[in-house]
């Protein structure tokens, strides 16, 4: 009696939790057609915040001779939670670069539609290269989360960090030298 | 007792969206997009066909026993299409690059991997009751493979959305049409294992054929609407700009 009511229940349960995934993925299939009828890609935004971006300060967080400093001075719990904050500052960071892939390689792939084909052939790299941008800045997400979660750790073992760090930066400062010529045509409608 | 209304309302939503099927097959003939996506035009001709068989049976006395067996036997062939509709998406979603072609379908083959797993483990610890033993069988596949279907087409349109992919109009409207439709469906089939009354059988009914009904109306609406011209705006791009992204983008990446 007792095991055909928890049965039941068991049953109940599951039946409502794939129900309520049904509708999670139908609320996102709604918002992703919504968003294809209205999204614009704002570049001169994403330009700007980018300008916001310090890589100096950037490179003082993620540097290893810093955070050795700062583990020989500090007691071990100041220094996991001095940690914790710098690695999540540097988290943003990467955040803000993967924004900027994004809507690089929407730029990218709206010069592939190009009738001039030397621009058609630019903006497959242009697309390739961003691609291969954002998925960098996944990887570096996972270290830093990682590292905001287990501050305990080194990050001696991702010496190529900074480096990722301060090319993504650079380049999105780079794109603050450009002229907003492109206002129109990121502004137009995909998808 | 199922009322008159009740009933046109069901048969107006049985019959509606395979007659508009065959305006979706039509308009794939005649633009050709069949070339592009064989397995969505596989997939609208057969659930047509279906109809076909089952609506005849339906209206033919005494075949009731006969009707679910065909609705069972068509149904698991109508899943294994939608799959490779899937693949069919997702392939011309990744057509441009091809470091995602790659890396982006490796990631999509782990989350098909990771919804398998999950997909049997639901469908196996949600038994409900469904009466004859081949039928709850067909249920238990059909739950778990609309929760795979449902994953993956979800998975590609937020993937696209975090890597900024642009899809082209049919083979987003493919996707948008056969998400809503599978979305539903696992609701349906989740809640007819545990419901089984009359009302609540005939209740879901209406909401699968309802959803089919907008799922064959989004496909008709992209597959009507004309592609975006090749960016006209383009022209005013200077091309050594466009230029100078790209190499700054490739000294980004140099390692």
């Amino acid at each position: 009696m007792e095991h055909g009511a928890a049965t039941l229940a068991q049953g109940l349960i599951t039946a409502w939790a794939l129900v309520a995934v049904a509708f999670f993925a139908l609320g996102i299939l709604v918002y992703a057609a919504v968003r294809s009828r209205t999204r614009a890609v704002d570049l001169e935004r994403t330009v700007n915040d980018f300008r916001s971006l310090d890589i100096e300060a950037f490179r003082n967080l993620v540097d290893s001779a810093e955070e050795a400093f700062l583990r020989d001075n500090l007691s071990p719990q100041k220094f996991r939670a001095i940690k914790r904050q710098r690695m999540w500052a540097a988290l943003l960071y990467a955040w803000e670069a993967g924004r900027a892939a994004t809507a690089l390689a929407k730029v990218g792939q709206a010069a592939q539609r190009s009738l001039d084909p030397e621009i058609a052939a630019s903006g497959v790299q242009v697309t390739e290269n961003a691609f291969r941008l954002r998925l960098q800045t996944v990887r570096v997400s996972l270290h830093l989360l990682i590292e905001v979660l287990l501050p305990s750790l080194s990050n001696r073992s991702h010496p190529s960090l900074a480096d990722q760090y301060e090319r993504a930066a650079e380049t999105l400062f780079r794109l603050g030298r450009f002229p907003s010529v492109l206002r129109t045509l990121v502004r137009s409608k995909s998808a | 007792m199922l009322s008159h209304w009740h009933k046109a309302l069901l048969l107006f939503l049985w019959i509606t969206p395979h007659v508009l099927l065959a305006v979706v097959a039509a308009i794939i003939w005649k633009r050709r997009l069949y070339e592009k996506f064989p397995c969505f035009f596989a997939y609208v001709v057969y659930e047509i066909a279906e109809f076909i068989l089952l609506f005849a049976l339906y209206v033919v006395p005494g075949a009731g026993k006969q009707y679910a067996y065909a609705f069972s036997a068509t149904l698991l062939l109508s899943l294994a299409l939608r799959f490779g509709v899937i693949d069919e998406v997702a392939k011309d979603l990744f057509r441009e690059s091809k470091l995602l072609k790659a890396s982006a379908r490796r990631l999509l083959q782990c989350v098909a991997g990771a919804l398998l797993v999950m997909g049997v483990l639901l469908a196996v610890y949600a038994p409900g009751n469904n009466g004859a033993r081949w039928h709850a069988g067909v249920s238990v596949v059909n739950r778990g493979a609309v929760m795979v279907q449902c994953g993956l087409l979800v998975s590609l349109l937020l993937f696209s959305r975090f890597l900024g992919l642009t899809w082209r109009r049919p083979a987003f409207g493919i996707t948008l049409g056969l998400g809503i439709l599978t979305s539903i469906d696992l609701a349906a089939s989740a809640l007819r294992a545990e419901f089984t009354s009359e009302v609540m059988k005939e209740s879901l009914n209406l909401l699968i054929t309802g959803a089919a009904l907008v799922g064959v109306l989004i496909w008709l609406g992209y597959l009507l609407a004309p592609e975006p011209e090749p960016a006209s705006a383009l022209t005013v791009v200077p091309q050594d700009e466009v230029k100078t992204w790209s190499t700054e983008l490739q000294h980004l990446l140099r390692d």
